[in-house]
């Protein structure tokens, strides 16, 4: 019996320590990553139709990594006129920095029961600490919802140059937020 | 001179009213033209929150010179032929309708092309519609057959008020000046 014990309780121990992280993959056709800038202080809404999330949670769902590419192109203000400027070197400059990209490895479990994921935003070629605030829910069949709302200073990536700098029209401060349902990828050791 | 209508004479409102509304469509034809040719900047974006402001207070004019022309006495049409005198109601009708579809498609435009409106930089006015491409391109070609129509029809009211003083020496144009 005492043999019996051990091997259930190496069992066990091997299972606490090599069991599997978990990989979570965006699925683009679920998820929205919506943003809005302001305009004589009243919000535009707009949004980016091409991005990609994967995160990983480790045994106890908590998470471990977490990493975001946003195609800059793809923002979609809901007017051409606008989204063919917003490209321009003034604002995204999208054809020297097509991508922004956020990558965290430290997340805080706030007293609400947020996460705070605590990372480096890559936007117009300027690195910025950002901390972004998501909820995390699994969902049935191997899926979950990752859902935050922050807010950024377009200045720090220099977006809205020249004319713009001021901040009188179009303000300083962007809403963004986002509603990411994932799939789950794969299982790794 | 009373502040309301006579069968002889426009009272002062009714004065005030159509060339405060005169006034104002000669600046804001031009504000239109001038924003439209700019390319997107903040000026552009300033001139055209003159100009979404200039059009809705003469929208808003319109709405008093209804609600005066259908409580006051409407001083008598000139002694001119019948086919004049249904001119002068089709152009009159003309203005009317145009100061209704001008801001009203503008608005649209405004809302469809998901740009806020904040009148004088001060009153905000709600989205009459969803953003929706097609729709701002459709009723930015309506706001702009409107302006067209609008200029034509100004031409004729303006043409018909210099005929009736110049050349027919009436009283039509004088009834309506101070």
């Amino acid at each position: 019996m005492k043999l019996i014990n051990l091997i259930i309780s190496l069992c066990c121990l091997l299972n606490g320590t090599f069991v599997s992280a978990t990989d979570w993959q965006s699925n683009p056709s679920k998820s929205r990553l919506n943003f809005a800038p302001s305009y004589e202080g009243m919000p535009i809404n707009g949004r980016f139709t091409m991005f990609s999330v994967t995160y990983t949670t480790d045994a106890k769902d908590q998470p471990t990594h977490l990493s975001v590419k946003v195609s800059i192109a793809s923002a979609d203000m809901d007017n051409s006129e606008i989204n063919e400027a917003i490209g321009a070197a003034d604002w995204f400059n999208i054809i020297d920095f097509p991508e922004a990209q956020f990558i965290s490895d430290q997340f805080v479990l706030d007293a609400s029961g947020q996460f705070l994921a605590q990372g480096s935003l890559r936007l117009k070629g300027h690195n910025k600490s950002v901390i972004v605030p998501f909820r995390w829910e699994t969902l049935p069949e191997g899926q979950a919802s990752m859902v935050g709302e922050l807010t950024l200073a377009r200045n720090d990536f220099f977006i809205g140059d020249g004319e713009w700098a001021s901040g009188e029209q179009i303000g300083i401060i962007v809403k963004v937020w986002f509603n990411v349902v994932f799939s789950r990828a794969e299982s790794s050791q | 001179m009373g502040i309301g209508n006579t069968a002889d004479q426009w009272g002062l409102l009714s004065k005030i009213l159509h060339w405060l509304t005169a006034l104002l469509i000669f600046i804001q034809i031009p504000l239109g033209f001038y924003a439209e040719s700019l390319k997107l900047s903040a000026l552009k974006m300033d001139i055209f929150i003159w100009h979404k402001s200039v059009g809705m207070l003469v929208f808003l004019l319109l709405i008093l010179r209804l609600l005066w022309r259908i409580k006051s006495t409407i001083p008598k049409a000139p002694c001119v032929s019948q086919i004049q005198q249904r001119l002068g109601q089709l152009t009159h009708g003309l203005l009317y309708g145009l100061m209704v579809l001008l801001p009203i498609s503008g608005w649209i435009t405004s809302s469809a092309a998901n740009i806020p409106i904040k009148l004088f930089w001060l009153i905000p006015l709600p989205a009459l519609v969803r953003p929706d491409d097609a729709l701002k391109s459709l009723a930015a070609e309506v706001h702009e057959i409107c302006v067209l129509v609008l200029l034509i029809t100004l031409l004729v009211h303006i043409g018909a008020a210099l005929r009736h003083h110049l050349l027919l020496r009436d009283d039509v144009l004088k009834r309506m000046w101070f």
